[in-house]
């Protein structure tokens, strides 16, 4: 239901940024380089850029699974729309975003307030954003809507089918967190 | 330099935190910084405050900052102010919809200080 949510909003993006046209005529040549939209690599330029830059922090990749050993997690999700559907999903543990956006702000959090909430909806925003622009045809002719934040605990996401997904974990410090990108349509 | 009144429009307040730093790392001051949430706020702020810079996201619900930049010329507030556009959208179909629009910069999110200075202090020492 969220996910559908987003999606139509950065769907709705896309075409009143009067892409609708492109869309049609780009058709072939994004479906021709899904190899370059579904690239590991992209993702993990994407983190280490945002991460860098509006954090001063280094983001290292590794394989195993995020850890959230504390009662309540954040999870950020942010639509793509137009040629390619889907979302970019940022989940971490309580003190993993608390630490996140303490480095955004310079501000100290002991519970996940707005300030945090906000500040994971904009790293998941300028995630999605970087890693759409790794490819030029995307970039140009795909949406993003407005972040959506959820908190809480026991809480799954669940696609049905989607046409790829990547999903990968990063280290910062002692934090950890998870980013996948989901595309269920690619036209 | 003298006192820059600088308008930052962005719906997230972290964001809006986060460029008034990169402000006075670029060199900004005094800086006398206006907040607004959206579009909708920014043109009703504008109605009574005069402004020497405006910086804007183009992602934001209710109105964008595209749309924000269009009503802007329409109703003719703030003339000669320069708009520079902060955002994640940054293909070259987003630079030109953002200049027809009648900004004068743009700054793709992420960035860095250094990166805001080199746009945003030639305009004003332009203006």
């Amino acid at each position: 239901m969220l996910l559908n949510g987003v999606r139509r909003a950065a769907t709705a993006r896309a075409e009143g940024s009067g892409t609708k046209e492109m869309e049609r005529t780009m058709t072939l040549s994004l479906r021709d380089s899904v190899h370059l939209v579904s690239d590991p690599k992209n993702l993990d330029g994407s983190v280490e850029e945002v991460f860098q830059l509006m954090l001063g922090v280094n983001c290292r990749r590794y394989s195993g699974p995020v850890e959230i050993a504390e009662p309540e997690s954040v999870t950020a999700v942010v639509g793509f729309g137009g040629v390619l559907s889907g979302a970019c999903v940022f989940r971490s543990g309580g003190s993993a975003a608390m630490k996140i956006a303490a480095h955004m702000t310079g501000m100290e959090f002991d519970e996940i307030d707005d300030t945090v909430k906000d500040g994971i909806g904009e790293i998941c925003n300028m995630l999605a954003g970087a890693w759409k622009g790794k490819v030029p045809d995307l970039a140009a002719n795909c949406g993003l809507s407005v972040p959506a934040v959820i908190t809480g605990r026991d809480y799954n996401l669940h696609v049905q089918a989607p046409e790829f997904k990547l999903h990968h974990t990063y280290q910062f410090d002692d934090a950890s967190f998870e980013v996948t990108i989901i595309c269920d349509g690619l036209q | 330099m003298s006192e820059v009144r600088t308008l930052i429009v962005d719906d997230s307040s972290v964001m809006r935190k986060i460029v008034e730093r990169a402000l006075r790392q670029a060199g900004l001051d005094p800086l006398v910084v206006f907040e607004a949430g959206s579009g909708v706020d920014a043109l009703e702020l504008l109605k009574t405050q005069n402004v020497d810079l405006i910086l804007s996201d183009i992602n934001m619900p209710s109105m964008d900052g595209l749309e924000f930049l269009r009503q802007l010329r329409a109703q003719n507030l703030s003339p000669g102010v320069p708009v520079v556009m902060i955002t994640t959208e940054s293909s070259e179909e987003h630079v030109r919809q953002a200049i027809l629009a009648g900004a004068q910069g743009y700054i793709r999110k992420p960035f860095t200080a250094e990166q805001v200075k080199e746009r945003v202090l030639p305009l004003l020492n332009a203006a």
